[in-house]
């Protein structure tokens, strides 16, 4: 969003949920690996490095479970969506926690060997033919590099430079992340438990994040954005009454190309830009409009609703479109001006006193 | 062995190229490419690892927008629109591998006796 | 995004009416995972008794070396902790066998020093690293004759005898197959540990049917449950179980 890169964008906000993030970890692994082992009654104890690594790996999981309930929560309620703002740095951070937890199990089980680690990692079990004593190591290296390439590639500038679309593609490798680390949990660690509890909190954790995701893909079937009423003359659609859109407010349509035109109201006056944000495709019709420019509700970019420019020195730019009333109908030219292109606020004729703020 | 060995020599290649990728396109190419990049040094090396990883799609992006040819997908088809079907295939996916893990988990036998086949000595 | 409801930005302060949700979400989610970690904590299993014998010292005993299927000790001359006409199985240190160090004093009498390991009646000796560490002795090399308990069929799991006896902890199980099926490939014995003795033998040292090291169809199955059918042998005070690959069913 700066014109110029930094390594790591901090506000007051990111600085709060990065300390409650490094408040989960820490308090979860103090837990984990300090507290718990003066309470087990076992004697001899179990080995300080298996003991790790189950700390490690259970909160690893953690965390991917957080991180796929926050994108549901925040589609389901938008006063969750301070979640979603700053979920890059918790990404990053769970990455750094697996990759503790690979370390250390390479470094215990694969080493003090005749054969190279990594070697012995790839080649000791191959029984991929059997689902019982399966290598589940590798679903857990698979997972791994989705999350190394999910954390390397967070900086905005990969946003930019790979374009929204293809970055939020990348993205996605979480949900094969995550099912590749349910299976290296399910046929791994879960087999040797006798004890029923890390199985129960395993079932808890994907039950959470299948009926969120479940329940927001329905909500987003329930609430999705309707569709132009229907083709008027040549180009141009009519899209909805402007009196349905409220004041530094939009209302969106999807017209017949399958694009969305978010149409503002702002001081009285209507302008339509593209709905999705330049920086990740957040939902612009969404947002709000603050000190006269749109503000996307997924992370604060902000634009010119008459011409899709960002204020200086922001260089972002969606597309605008040309509308105009019929009937105080809001009709829309499905062709989009390049982005960035000024388009003439169209006025709403004052129909009835005091509908205008 | 030869196929683990081959998997690390291969990773050890894809990283190589990355790791010259990286080099190249951090000092001369980022410039050419992205004018918020002009004269911010610090951030750079943070993206080492990532060109590493993806070098193939940099260099397809490098030369996209080096060329001109940026013809990126429309934002509006954002992948956002996948949603329901990520869910619904998410929701199978790691319902079932719980099931066949919790099916196939053994417990210790031993209700199963030691039958004795064959007499010793 | 419902009318009215607070609007929030990254670089602006957060609403009031967002406050008290974000807050309540913070303490909720620290609180999940301190809970989560104790719960996933304490529950874990008790890793068993196996243990590295540091507290006994270190051992020198003497005994006479027998290889086949895995190299074992049978002790003539022993020390505090480890009882004469005892059979010890031997490691090397780490997931090394003591096979390559051994290979040339089969059926010798041997003086051997190293750290005891046990687990119950699991013991084994791991031999130091040094070449004095296992040396040639003297004395009358007799290895005892070995008796037939009669052919079984036996439920257990398949573990390396190392990390069974303490090396690890836990050292056995699924999480543990591939560190199991490295040690067993360079070397260390494995062994069938059953859910009912036969004739006092809670474990057995595993051969295959060949009565030689065991090969890639029993290494499969390690730290699965199993039914195997095969020969047990008495030999000195350790009894070795000489499967069949051929007769192996995972149990449910």
């Amino acid at each position: 969003m700066s014109v110029k890169y930094i390594p790591v964008q901090w506000n007051r906000f990111k600085s709060f949920y990065d300390l409650v993030v490094l408040a989960m970890i820490m308090g979860f692994l103090w837990v984990f690996v300090h507290l718990v082992p003066g309470v087990l009654p076992h004697d001899p104890a179990i080995n300080p490095q298996i003991h790790n690594m189950r700390a490690f790996g259970s909160c690893a999981f953690f965390l991917l479970t957080a991180i796929l309930l926050i994108g549901p929560l925040a589609r389901l309620n938008s006063r969750f969506l301070p979640l979603l703002y700053n979920r890059r740095h918790l990404g990053v951070l769970t990455c750094f926690v697996a990759l503790t937890h690979a370390t250390l199990v390479i470094r215990w089980y694969f080493v003090f060997s005749p054969t190279d680690r990594y070697v012995a990692l790839l080649n000791t079990n191959t029984a991929y033919t059997q689902l019982l004593g399966f290598p589940f190591e590798a679903f857990g290296i698979f997972a791994l590099l989705c999350l190394i390439i999910l954390a390397t590639t967070s900086h905005d500038f990969w946003l930019k430079f790979l374009t929204p679309p293809v970055w939020k593609s990348l993205h996605y490798l979480i949900y094969p992340a995550y099912a590749a680390v349910v299976a290296h949990i399910g046929l791994g660690a879960f087999q040797d438990q006798q004890n029923p509890t890390f199985g129960l909190w395993m079932v808890l954790c994907v039950s959470a994040v299948v009926l969120l995701h479940l329940a927001a893909a329905r909500h987003e079937r329930m609430i999705s954005d309707p569709s132009a009423l229907g083709p008027s003359d040549g180009p141009w659609q009519a899209l909805f009454p402007a009196d349905d859109i409220d004041e530094g407010r939009a209302k969106v349509a999807r017209i017949s190309n399958g694009e969305r035109v978010a149409v503002f109201r702002n001081n009285g006056r209507l302008s339509a830009i593209a709905n999705a944000c330049a920086h990740q495709n957040g939902p612009l019709g969404e947002g709000q409009i603050i000190d006269c420019f749109v503000t996307c509700p997924w992370h604060g970019f902000q634009y010119d609703v008459t011409n899709g420019r960002s204020p200086e020195p922001f260089t972002e730019r969606v597309a605008t479109y040309n509308i105009r009333l019929r009937d105080g109908v809001v009709e829309v030219n499905e062709r989009a001006n390049p982005p960035g292109t000024p388009v003439e606020p169209l006025d709403i004729p004052v129909r009835r006193p005091g509908n205008e703020a | 062995m030869m196929t683990a060995e081959l998997l690390i020599v291969l990773a050890q290649i894809w990283g190589g190229i990355g790791a010259i990728v990286a080099v190249s396109f951090l000092t001369i190419g980022i410039e050419w490419i992205d004018e918020d990049a002009q004269g911010a040094i610090t951030f750079r090396p943070l993206l080492i690892p990532g060109i590493m990883v993806i070098w193939p799609l940099v260099l397809w992006r490098w030369w996209a927008l080096a060329t001109n040819q940026d013809r990126s997908t429309s934002p509006q088809a954002a992948p956002r629109r996948c949603h329901a079907t990520v869910a619904i295939v998410l929701t199978i996916v790691i319902s079932t591998t719980l099931l066949i893990s919790a099916s196939i988990k053994q417990t210790w036998p031993d209700h199963v006796p030691a039958i004795l086949l064959e007499a010793g000595q | 995004m419902k009318r009215n409801a607070p609007f929030f930005v990254g670089y602006l302060p957060v609403p009031r009416d967002l406050r008290l949700v974000l807050a309540i979400s913070a303490i909720a989610f620290v609180l999940a995972f301190v809970i989560a970690a104790w719960a996933v904590g304490i529950s874990q299993d008790n890793p068993g008794d196996g243990r590295f014998r540091f507290d006994l010292g270190r051992q020198t005993v003497t005994g006479v070396l027998e290889m086949r299927p895995y190299p074992v000790l049978h002790v003539i001359e022993g020390s505090k902790a480890i009882e004469t006409g005892e059979t010890l199985m031997l490691s090397g240190g780490g997931k090394f066998g003591v096979a390559p160090r051994a290979n040339q004093l089969d059926d010798m009498v041997v003086n051997a020093k190293g750290i005891l390991l046990n687990r119950g009646t699991i013991r084994m000796l791991q031999i130091g690293n040094q070449r004095r560490d296992l040396t040639a002795g003297e004395g009358q090399p007799t290895v005892p004759e070995p008796v037939n308990l009669g052919r079984w069929r036996l439920a257990g799991e398949i573990c390396d005898g190392k990390c069974l006896a303490g090396a690890m902890r836990p050292g056995r199980g699924i999480a543990h197959k591939a560190c199991a099926e490295l040690c067993i490939q360079g070397g260390v014995p494995p062994v069938f540990v059953t859910t009912q003795p036969v004739e006092g033998h809670e474990f057995m040292m595993l051969a295959d049917a060949d009565g030689g090291p065991i090969m890639e169809q029993l290494l499969e199955k390690v730290g699965i449950y199993v039914s195997l059918e095969g020969r047990v042998e008495q030999r000195g005070s350790i009894a070795v179980f000489i499967a069949d690959p051929n007769s192996l069913a995972v149990l449910p």
